[in-house]
């Protein structure tokens, strides 16, 4: 597959009039004036612009909507029955065809992860997948990204709602500290039973697995630096990004990445307090900006991401780190930038061919998405996922 | 008085898109031209900005849902409430009216929410100002589907069901229809009126053709709407209305005073929520069904009314056409095009200064927001 004369945004901040050779679902070839092997099909995108997909950092794609269980129940990835299951694995969560059912290739979306809920303490481990498949294990890019952790009033919903704890901040922040603290000193040994909670947690602490805590606000954030301090070796990832005021220099210091949801719905109070003037005042310093869509109740509007890189460019007018925010940026975040992301030679052929640029225009629409290297969408298909 | 100098101007009228000055004398808009004399007047300069009318959000709830999970405006305790209002669901001093002005929104048409089949009198009311209540009652509400059978369902009540729905809906118009017969009958005579009833009172502007009902309605839900409407002459308007491009043939009705689509915040769902067809809108458009969108505010945050003339643009739709459904067409739709929706002389100065076209742009920012000729929104420079 050859396209050709399309404008590529690859995704790190430089834009280029190339032609892009895929093959094998990788993108083989970049260059000018590429000309077509015999046999090769050959896509003009003349006057188009090429982007790679788009990576949702944080969603429950293929978890729940569109096919509904048999019988009510809960969700797959809020698992509230205890606050602190950093066991679980979100991988266990997604189901491919539900994932597929939303055709989120028609939103230039390419890659999500998947975590459990922000209901839990520690909530289990965050997966990385692709949007299109059936089988969890071929679409998956990347297991054990990193352990979901909340420390939001969410957690008080969900269970001090039901009389059991949490009923408050104090039990959150004990135990969060408690928990970290026991996990340091957690010893497996041979003669005794694994503890399966520590040890999942000794990962964290030791730095294998990332901690992505999502916070309400800014005491929350400056409580969790204080706890997670102890731990060197630890690497935090912040979620969400309410109430920070851009003066927050320790996140660009420790190279902390952020990753930031929106407020959809105005019922969601602490969501109203994030400044996004303020996240570009961290990443004009240096931080790294994943943009993930909203911290909705439910599910995501598909189209999350175009709505917040039109946010950003009002704030931005840089098209290209915008598109770094939903991109490159959060496939960094879930350790799968080896593979998506970005359009560079040896990568997974995960793109879209705009008819100008979203980042830009309400006017630019898909001509083509695709994913490792198989049009996945296409102008004109918009009703398949009926 | 003000003059806003030489912007663009998309009067949403058949002035069409011009180069002009605007002149702003108590609250209304006085004057339209080149070269307006500024003598005496506070000029804001335009000149490479886009001026347009204040938007019109055609269904929300804002000031009436509070951050404790209150709800003022489902009174859900009955699934006939139609002696209700949103009027006095209403918190007027909600900082949801502040977010609607930083997105441009300043009339809303604020309707009780759809816990009920019939929930009560809906109004329009401005995001800020002295006299704020632009039209009372501008429709009736009502609700199909989901929202009815979750809430009575839990009650083992009537209406468990879309059948039931429909028995309720039904039945209601036609006590309207009785109670209205017999104060014509009465001809004034006490002896002979019927006893006052607030909730069928509420029903005879619905069925004199006055007020339109306003129905949450999705997919094949606005089937029965139609029929429904067809069988009382009603006027309708079909709130939610996903799955419009279903039905181009058929809502092409002169029962159907609009489709107000929205909001857009979901992934597909099952259900009602199962398709979410942009594209509707620009087909409703070409067939000359009045379409708009809405915010459902305070359910979605208030720039999704933005976001979603965006995606209107993105699925084939003219950037102006789609600024109509928040303006000229949604103040039709609703019912205030005599106040509100257009840079017209004689209509409230509710005036917006973009530095950009915000449903082409998408770093098209919002510098300042008129409400009848008063400045209540101005971006930090």
């Amino acid at each position: 597959m050859l396209i050709k004369n399309g404008r590529i945004h690859d995704g790190l901040g430089a834009v280029s009039e190339a032609d892009l050779r895929l093959a094998d679902g990788l993108i083989q070839q970049i260059g000018p004036g590429l000309t077509a092997l015999e046999g090769e099909e050959v896509f003009d995108a003349a006057g188009m612009e090429i982007l790679p997909g788009f990576v949702q950092a944080i969603s429950n794609w293929g978890v729940n909507g569109g096919i509904q269980e048999i019988r009510p129940s809960s969700n797959d990835n809020d698992e509230k029955s205890n606050p602190i299951m950093p066991e679980l694995d979100a991988f266990y969560a997604f189901n491919g065809r539900a994932a597929t059912y939303q055709q989120l290739g028609a939103f230039g979306l390419t890659a999500c992860g998947v975590t459990p809920t922000d209901n839990n303490l520690f909530g289990g481990t965050i997966a990385a997948f692709t949007i299109e498949g059936l089988n969890p294990y071929k679409m998956c890019l990347k297991r054990d990204v990193g352990m979901m952790a909340s420390v939001t009033p969410n957690l008080k919903k969900a269970y001090g709602s039901r009389q059991v704890a949490p009923m408050t901040r104090m039990w959150i922040f004990a135990n969060f500290a408690d928990q970290l603290r026991k996990a340091a000193a957690y010893k497996c040994e041979e003669d005794k039973p694994v503890d399966e909670k520590l040890a999942a947690l000794k990962r964290v602490v030791e730095g294998e697995l990332p901690l992505f805590i999502a916070c309400d606000s800014l005491i929350a954030i400056e409580r969790v630096r204080e706890i997670t301090d102890a731990y060197p070796q630890l690497k935090l990832v912040l979620v969400n990004g309410f109430g920070l005021t851009g003066d927050e220099d320790w996140i660009v210091e420790k190279k902390i990445p952020l990753v930031v949801r929106t407020g959809t719905s105005l019922f969601d109070k602490s969501s109203l307090d994030l400044d996004l003037s303020a996240i570009v005042k961290l990443a004009d310093k240096g931080a790294l900006v994943a943009m993930s869509g909203s911290n909705g109740f439910g599910l995501n509007p598909r189209e999350d991401l175009l709505w917040n890189g039109a946010e950003m460019m009002k704030l931005l007018h840089d098209s290209e780190r915008v598109l770094q925010m939903i991109t490159s940026a959060p496939a960094e975040v879930l350790g799968i930038a080896d593979q998506t992301g970005s359009i560079r030679e040896g990568l997974r052929a995960d793109l879209v061919i705009w008819s100008a640029n979203p980042m830009e225009t309400y006017r630019a629409h898909i001509v083509r998405t695709y994913l490792g290297g198989q049009v996945i969408y296409q102008k004109g298909d918009e009703m398949k996922c009926m | 008085m003000y003059v806003i100098k030489n912007g663009l101007l998309y009067t949403m009228d058949q002035q069409g898109v011009i180069q002009a000055d605007l002149r702003i004398e108590n609250g209304k808009i006085t004057g339209i031209g080149k070269n307006l004399p500024i003598e005496g007047a506070h000029v804001i300069d335009a000149a490479g900005k886009i001026v347009t009318p204040g938007f019109v959000d055609p269904h929300s709830h804002i000031g009436g849902f509070g951050g404790n999970g209150e709800q003022d405006l489902n009174e859900s305790t009955n699934p006939l409430t139609p002696e209700m209002d949103a009027y006095h669901g209403i918190d007027p001093n909600s900082t949801d009216f502040d977010y609607a002005i930083r997105q441009g929104i300043t009339t809303s048409c604020l309707a009780p929410g759809s816990a009920n089949v019939v929930g009560g009198w809906v109004f329009a009311y401005k995001s800020a100002g002295k006299d704020r209540v632009v039209k009372h009652p501008v429709a009736l509400k009502g609700a199909m589907g989901i929202n009815p059978k979750g809430v009575y369902s839990k009650k083992n009540q009537t209406p468990m069901t879309r059948m039931g729905i429909a028995h309720v809906m039904r039945g209601y118009l036609r006590k309207v229809k009785e109670y209205m017969d017999k104060k014509e009958a009465a001809a004034g005579d006490p002896e002979k009126m019927p006893a006052y009833d607030l909730g069928l009172e509420h029903g005879i502007p619905v069925l004199k053709k006055e007020i339109p009902m306003k129905i949450h309605s999705y997919m094949h839900d606005m089937m029965t709407v139609l029929e429904i409407a067809k069988e009382f002459d009603i006027y309708v308007t079909l709130d939610h209305a996903n799955g419009s491009s279903d039905f181009y043939e058929e809502l092409q009705d002169p029962h159907v005073k609009g489709v107000i689509f929205g909001p857009t915040s979901n992934s597909l769902f099952g259900g009602e929520g199962g398709k979410l067809d942009y594209w509707c809108l620009k087909g409703l458009e070409e067939r000359g069904v009045p379409a708009a969108v809405m915010t459902d505010g305070p359910v979605s945050v208030q720039n999704m009314l933005i976001f979603e003339m965006g995606e209107a643009v993105r699925w084939g739709m003219d950037p102006v056409k789609a600024l109509g459904m928040v303006t000229c067409t949604s103040a039709k739709i609703i019912g205030v095009e005599d106040r509100v929706g257009s840079l017209t002389v004689g209509k409230d100065a509710d005036v917006l200064i973009w530095t950009k076209l915000p449903t082409e742009y998408t770093d098209a920012i919002l510098e300042t927001v008129l409400i009848d000729g008063e400045v209540v929104f101005q971006k930090e420079a």
